[in-house]
């Protein structure tokens, strides 16, 4: 015999869903927008006859940023970078690409056309990312929108209607159409703890049938904002069935498929035309000389008025010194490499986790989405690839390229797969969103950001425990961002609040060229008080 | 279209080559058969530190001063998943992914140059009760020596300059079945009962106070 749940279990059960969908979202960096302002950095000219000297570590967004801005105010900069490319996260996987991972090299054979790309690290812009937007704009990166939600894209669940797709419109509409209803019907108890007035309960009334498209006795019966099943142009359209409240409530995805279109992931969000890594083309145009690849730092010691770097490039060892340097290597690498730093610092540095995410892409040899009415946006499902998402340019071309995967957080389950194993597991949780799948895509990729070679993990990942930073957390980080020895900075969005974003990425260089200003101006003297 | 050999000659070292083959159902959907593409040759360095020194935050042991034969042994157990394939263990299975497409040549080529590395003198990071350490070390010394020198015979690797954290890791890994439990793993199906011996984590300690103690 079904067991039935009364109304307040079932708004308990929303409550729940709710939760878990706070948790995710948490976990996801997604749902909020932090502040976000543009204040470059103001470098008094220096004197070209006693050029102040930095050496930047990494040719990442943060390590670019840091060099742009000082060139400009006529520092000598010099920028070493471990690998063969310049971007760190910031990559775009292309026809002939190496993706480094360490025991797991890859060439992307993708077809050699403009729109055939894939960004396996950032690959979206928020509208509040008001940073990259100012240094696209400097440097001549076109943009276009990103398409990141989109209701014509899946939510799939193995416990949810026998695990077969819904599409993410019908979903949202049968969701929102019974909590409208059950908020209706609920009011009237609010209403005695309450001090409503008559109209108001009116306005309300009037509100919740228009979200929920309620009928004349605020019950919810389905709604062709939930899709067609048939007609609609030459005849009648008659809407598709609703699903059963009991049913949607199957799926933790609930917040997945209600609360993508808000927050950071809420329009618009932009990419750059023709893959992320413009924004590194960009930079690299204006630092044609100052960036060496193939370069792998051994050392870095701290001097009295200045910094000393090894590092060390087809096997011969070079060593520079500089008057400041700006570190963006992940800092559980820079504890693998030889240095002075005080027993605190190194302990800051050892601390932070490695991010764990992993991406996946496949070239597919035809646009099905778009036979599915799918213009970019992300279908969602609860097995461990999480998301498909679907490119949101190159619209009615042949070909395009499709993210197979995107695990975030706890991604460990593919790294630890081989690649044969990662490519057919993209393809067997793929065939539950698409039918027939198999046969449409080829040529996938991986990234597990884990393993890359010289980076081995994605964003840094300070917080051990959800709710927030520890007091310990709070003073490791805190430690880590004052610069060693005046003139040594960390910098990356490793030394964030909220990693995981370029945005963060240039506003920690914007920092540390602020702080060293401010301690260069404030009379501090160099070197570490003994 | 872009020369993928040219990007590669810039990009990488080629000093390893000839890597093992894809499968025929890899070679129908991943990207391309990288077998014969150069692998970095700057893939030890990532983990191992800049100067083979090691990083316990990636949990890369120091390499240099490694006995040939004892590095040899154990890039061929981790190549064939003797070591390394539990995959619960991220350090031992991110090494085991990292060598199981080296060639025998590969092999040779770095142990050779990873023998030519100077040693470099580790920073003692575990304190323990010396006196009950050595008492302790009188169970190890019948295999890796008096001073902790070694003994290829027996296939126990010497114990001077190695990394503290890291041989409390591996005696964790040895006491909890992680090691020494593969029926390949003659050497260290030897140790495991040994590293059960030691009955706690301050037991352990001290055995390691008293190794570091050992060093030159």
């Amino acid at each position: 015999m079904k067991k039935f749940v009364s109304r307040r279990e079932i708004l308990g059960l929303i409550a729940k869903a709710g939760a878990s969908g706070a948790v995710l979202q948490a976990s996801n960096a997604l749902g909020i927008v932090p502040d976000s302002y543009v204040d470059i950095p103001k470098i008094p000219p220096a004197d070209p006859s006693n050029r102040p000297s930095v050496v930047v570590l990494g040719a990442g967004v943060a390590g670019l940023t840091a060099a742009l801005e000082l060139k400009k105010a006529g520092y000598s900069v010099v920028v070493l970078e471990a690998a063969g490319r310049a971007g760190g996260r910031n990559m775009t996987v292309r026809h002939g690409d190496l993706i480094d991972e360490v025991g797991n090299p890859q060439i992307c054979d993708f077809d050699d056309e403009p729109h055939m790309y894939f960004n396996a690290g950032p690959a979206r812009i928020p509208s509040s990312h008001r940073n990259v937007l100012h240094y696209c704009k400097e440097l001549g990166v076109e943009l276009e929108f990103f398409i990141n939600e989109n209701k014509e894209t899946y939510i799939q669940d193995d416990a949810m209607l026998d695990g077969k797709p819904i599409k993410n419109r019908e979903f949202t509409t049968n969701a929102r159409g019974f909590m409208a209803e059950i908020m209706a019907k609920n009011f009237t108890n609010a209403e005695l703890d309450q001090p409503f007035d008559q109209w108001e309960v009116e306005a309300l009334m009037r509100a919740l049938r228009r979200i929920g498209d309620l009928d004349e006795d605020m019950l919810y019966k389905g709604s062709i904002r939930g899709g067609y099943s048939h007609g609609g142009f030459l005849e009648h359209g008659h809407a598709l069935e609703a699903v059963a409240l009991r049913d949607l409530l199957k799926t933790d995805l609930f917040s997945m498929a209600l609360g993508q279109n808000e927050g950071e992931t809420g329009p618009m969000l932009f990419q750059p035309v023709g893959g992320m890594d413009q924004i590194i083309k960009g930079f690299l145009r204006k630092l044609p000389d100052e960036v060496f690849y193939n370069v792998m730092v051994t050392s870095v010691m701290l001097q009295n008025d200045g910094i000393e770097v090894v590092y060390e490039h087809k096997g011969i060892k070079y060593k520079i010194e500089a008057d400041y340097c700006f570190n963006s290597i992940p800092t559980h690498l820079m504890t693998g490499i030889d240095n002075n730093f005080s027993a605190d610092y190194k302990e800051a540095m050892a601390y932070p986790r490695r991010g764990e995410a992993y991406k996946s892409a496949f070239q597919a040899k035809e646009r099905f989405w778009e036979k599915d009415d799918i213009f970019g946006g992300i279908s969602w499902t609860n097995q461990p690839i999480e998301q498909i998402w679907y490119p949101p340019h190159g619209m009615y071309k042949e070909k395009g390229i499709i993210l197979s995967a995107y695990n975030y957080g706890g991604g460990m389950h593919f790294t630890q797969l081989t690649q044969e194993e990662r490519i057919e597991t993209a393809i067997r949780q793929g065939e539950k969103v698409h039918p027939n799948y198999r046969n449409l895509v080829e040529k996938g990729i991986t990234i597990a950001w884990h393993r890359m070679n010289h980076m081995l993990g994605c964003s840094a990942r300070w917080q051990k425990s959800r709710s927030g930073f520890t007091q310990e957390e709070e003073r490791l980080f805190q430690t880590l961002r004052q610069p060693a020895g005046n003139r040594h900075y960390t910098i990356g969005d490793q030394i964030t609040k909220h990693t995981a974003w370029q945005e963060s990425a240039i506003l920690s260089a914007h920092w540390a060229i602020n702080d060293m200003l401010t301690r260069k101006s404030g009379g501090a003297m160099p070197g570490q008080r003994v | 279209m872009r020369n993928t050999r040219l990007l590669f000659a810039v990009a990488l070292t080629a000093s390893i080559a000839g890597l093992s083959s894809f499968n025929a159902y890899a070679q129908q959907y991943a990207a391309v058969d990288t077998t014969n593409q150069p692998l970095s040759n700057e893939v030890c360095a990532t983990c191992h530190g800049g100067e083979g020194q090691g990083n316990p935050v990636v949990g890369g042991p120091s390499l240099a001063g490694l006995e040939p034969w004892y590095l040899r042994k154990q890039l061929e157990n981790f190549r064939a998943g003797i070591r390394g394939s539990q995959k619960d263990y991220i350090p031992g299975n991110e090494m085991q992914a990292s060598v199981a497409r080296l060639s025998d040549a590969e092999i040779d080529d770095l142990v050779n140059t990873i023998a030519g590395w100077k040693v470099i003198e580790n920073d003692h990071t575990i304190k323990g009760d010396l006196s009950n350490g050595e008492a302790l070390y009188a169970n190890c010394a019948a295999c890796h020596g008096a001073d902790g020198e070694g003994n290829e015979a027996l296939g126990a690797p010497g114990l001077v300059e190695r990394n503290d954290w890291y041989m409390f890791r591996q005696i964790k890994l040895f006491k909890s079945g992680y090691r020494g439990v593969h029926p390949d793993d003659t050497a260290g199906k030897l140790m495991r009962p040994s590293a059960q011996a030691l009955k706690s984590d301050q037991d352990v300690n001290d055995v390691l106070a008293y190794i570091n103690s050992l060093d030159r």
